[in-house]
């Protein structure tokens, strides 16, 4: 009978010295996976030209068709080397389910995930409280900001 | 006679704010305790390593509107909380928290009042404590606190009776119901080693009688929403904490004079740190205990409860007690 109860005495007292897995979130961050998937970056190359010709397949392959790209010229290879790029990219994150599909479809690596994951927003005033979740191209291309420190609400 | 009288009321308000004191920090150790062995970290944000947190609760519970639901007995009502508080608080006030100290020319013992029959007035202020659980159960005109209330009714009296004669050893080895004569009594062999089974049963008793886990049926919460204190709330339901933390205090300050020597150090060469600090370290050894055992085990089920009380721990004790007789007579001590 006593043994039991012993055991589970040393097993508590035990847990209690070890450590505890507490992560204080909005003052801490746990790192994530090196392959985690957050949210989305549009790539350039070494001379900052754009990656994306806006060749469709991201948009194509999505499940959840968040993705909308509208293409333009270039002819002048001004923005990119193959004389096109995504003239209007959105990505719309209350419908994207992060399944990384879109950066294995790109034939050219022009879009990658980063492990960028407070994407909270406040509502918006105006007709749509959600736009604040539709990410346009000028803000794909930024690097995320490091968490914890411009995360979510602003 | 004015010296006195100052002293004692010094001593009142020092104790009380030592009680007080411990009833707070006594929550977030407990806190602590279950976040710790649950593998987390407990409240942490409130002040620094979150110290300041009995600070924040009581200020919440006292700003918290006070509900009295309209079918209660009002009187009995409001009287339960405090005859939760008032126990423990009469309790204390015979503890010896050390050896008497010399102040300003003055020999003060540390103890309000040196009762020769301490023991006996522990139990019976002791026994008020099941007042206000039955009380609370009953005027709250509700099924969850009636019934924690006679649970609580029966199992206090069945682990009341254990606990009294837990403790008979002790006193047949002191030859004194005094609590400051028992712990002098313990200069060389503490009671916890010649009484290891009383210490045991007392431990197991005390649990029962401060309707802690794994004893906790008069408010266990997956069977009777909060037991007797489910109507009450603000500082009303504090008092019930207030009480319940209390009496912990309590139930291991005379722990540590009964069993673990009081003020006198475990060896004589440490006698250099004064007694008092002695009796501390041994009061929250007991209070550790305490949480320790409540976030181990789990509730024992009201027929075991019973069955555990009447049926082993009150034949054991008598038991004890016929045993320690017999040594004594054989030993001829008496």
């Amino acid at each position: 009978m006593f043994g039991p109860l012993l055991n589970g005495l040393k097993i508590t007292l035990k847990h209690m010295v070890t450590p505890g897995v507490t992560v204080k979130y909005p003052y801490e961050h746990r790192k994530v996976a090196e392959r985690y998937r957050g949210r989305h970056i549009l790539k350039v190359d070494e001379e900052g030209r754009e990656l994306c010709c806006a060749c469709g397949l991201c948009e194509a392959v999505c499940p959840s068709r968040c993705i909308t790209i509208y293409g333009e010229e270039d002819e002048r290879f001004e923005k990119s080397n193959v004389g096109k790029i995504a003239g209007f990219y959105q990505i719309d994150y209350t419908r994207c389910i992060f399944c990384g599909f879109c950066v294995e479809a790109c034939p050219r690596g022009a879009i990658e995930m980063t492990q960028f994951y407070e994407l909270a927003e406040p509502a918006q005033k105006g007709d749509d409280p959600r736009a604040g979740l539709l990410y346009y191209k000028e803000r794909l291309m930024k690097e995320p900001p490091t968490l914890g420190e411009e995360g979510g609400a602003k | 006679m004015l010296a006195l009288v100052v002293i004692t009321i010094v001593k009142l308000l020092v104790l009380f704010a030592f009680t007080m004191t411990c009833v707070a920090y006594g929550t977030l150790a407990e806190r602590k305790v279950c976040g710790h062995i649950q593998d987390r970290i407990g409240p942490c944000y409130c002040g620094p390593r979150g110290l300041l947190q009995p600070l924040a609760d009581g200020l919440k519970l006292f700003f918290k509107e006070d509900i009295t639901p309209s079918e209660v007995d009002k009187p009995v009502f409001i009287l339960a909380p405090v005859l939760a508080v008032a126990p423990p608080l009469l309790a204390i006030g015979v503890i010896p928290f050390g050896e008497s100290i010399t102040l300003f020319g003055h020999k003060i013992p540390l103890v309000v009042a040196d009762v020769n029959v301490a023991v006996l007035y522990l139990f019976a202020v002791a026994s008020f404590s099941v007042y206000s659980i039955v009380l609370g159960g009953w005027a709250s005109n509700s099924k969850y606190p009636l019934l924690g209330g006679l649970r609580s009714a029966a199992q206090m009296i069945s682990y009341e009776l254990v606990l009294g004669l837990s403790i008979m050893g002790v006193i047949m080895l002191a030859g004194s119901f005094s609590l400051t004569d028992i712990v002098h009594a313990q200069k060389h062999w503490w009671f916890v080693l010649t009484q290891p089974l009383g210490f045991l049963i007392y431990i197991v008793a005390a649990t029962a009688e401060l309707n802690r886990l794994p004893f906790d049926l008069p408010e266990a919460e997956s069977e009777l929403v909060g037991g007797y204190h489910t109507e009450y709330s603000s500082m009303k339901f504090a008092m019930f904490f207030l009480g319940e933390y209390a009496n912990m205090v309590v139930a291991s300050a005379v722990g540590a004079c009964l069993f673990l020597g009081g003020w006198n150090p475990p060896f004589a060469f440490l006698s250099f740190i004064p007694g008092i600090i002695w009796f501390l370290i041994k009061l929250f050894f007991i209070f550790f205990t305490l949480l320790w055992i409540r976030w181990s085990w789990p509730r024992l089920r009201y027929d075991q409860l019973m069955t555990f009380s009447w049926k082993y721990l009150l034949p054991l004790s008598l038991l004890n007690i016929v045993a320690t007789a017999g040594v004594m007579l054989w030993m001829h001590r008496i």
